[in-house]
């Protein structure tokens, strides 16, 4: 049986972002309380310093796990140009798309305003968040997006247990945005002997996931 | 002339969602493509969208959106030639 680990998780919710436990940023509360996306995907990117014009091109779940993948590979001192074969990427959530799916309607609503967006359509699929992840951190491993009824600790932590059978890394977890609202916990695991790593398991999941910071 | 680039480097920004860019940011002599701004395909489809929508050109020819959208000035020249709106 492998030991595995989480090696670095970060946390983004409409009020905070963390990053193993540690507060990284807190969204004032009078910002757009009905569409967090509004200003704070964008006070993220812009507090961690990052550099990827393509992020502004992005839909808003994609916006959110890529900021948190940032977070976690960063602490990893993996945020470079190589190459990394042995990486899965696996994600997580409730509402697929829908928000992206919600966008696109309106793009097509009426006859009088048919006007169908092509770089709104290229996000309407859930699966695309996983894929711009291993693409900006250059992942090949395996690359899936599960929808889920809710949050499931079990669910995910037993994806993952599958995918490390082939994988020596997986990064991902649960990463949704709906009705302006996100909620993400991304993590990465592998096998590990630190003892101040904790272990992967549901249990620890869900520990991490209620934290506050 | 100078209006229609004004508002086409606005209209870019917009619906390309270059957030990082302001307008005094793009040269409208430079190339669209394959220079700074970077854009994709994608932003080529969006760009040919973008000219139906607010001016009523339909592109039926795809060699000659590359003749258009080689820069800000080309696609202002082309719009004001042709814009049914």
């Amino acid at each position: 049986m492998k030991n595995l680990k989480i090696l670095s998780y970060s946390r983004i919710t409409d009020d905070f972002v963390s990053l193993n436990g540690d507060l990284i940023l807190c969204r004032s509360a009078s910002d757009e309380p009905n569409d967090v996306a509004k200003h704070w995907f964008s006070e993220i990117y812009n507090k961690i310093g990052m550099e990827y014009p393509k992020f502004f091109k992005m839909d808003r779940l994609c916006k959110a796990g890529t900021l948190a993948a940032e977070l976690v590979m960063r602490s990893l001192n993996l945020v470079n140009d190589s190459v990394k074969e042995n990486w899965a990427v696996l994600c997580f959530n409730a509402a697929g798309s829908l928000d992206d799916d919600r966008t696109y309607q309106q793009t097509i609503q009426t006859k009088e305003n048919f006007f169908p967006s092509p770089a709104v359509f290229v996000y309407t699929l859930a699966n695309i968040v996983s894929g711009e992840i291993a693409i900006r951190h250059h992942l090949r491993g395996e690359s899936s997006c599960f929808v889920l009824e809710d949050f499931s600790a079990p669910m995910i932590s037993r994806a993952f247990e599958d995918a490390l059978d082939t994988a020596e890394f997986v990064l991902g977890g649960w990463i949704e945005f709906d009705k302006g609202h996100c909620d993400v916990l991304l993590c990465a695991v592998g096998t590990g002997n630190e003892a101040e790593l904790t272990d992967f398991s549901a249990e620890n999941l869900i520990s991490i996931y209620q934290k506050k910071y | 002339m100078d209006q229609l680039i004004e508002e086409l480097k606005k209209e870019i920004i917009e619906v390309l969602n270059l957030e990082d860019k302001k307008p005094e940011d793009i040269d409208e002599n430079a190339p669209l493509f394959g220079g700074e701004t970077g854009l994709d395909s994608i932003d080529a489809l969006e760009l040919i969208v973008m000219m139906e929508k607010n001016y009523g050109i339909k592109l039926q020819n795809a060699a000659e959106g590359k003749e258009i959208f080689k820069s800000v000035r080309t696609m202002a020249e082309y719009i004001k030639e042709h814009r049914t709106k």
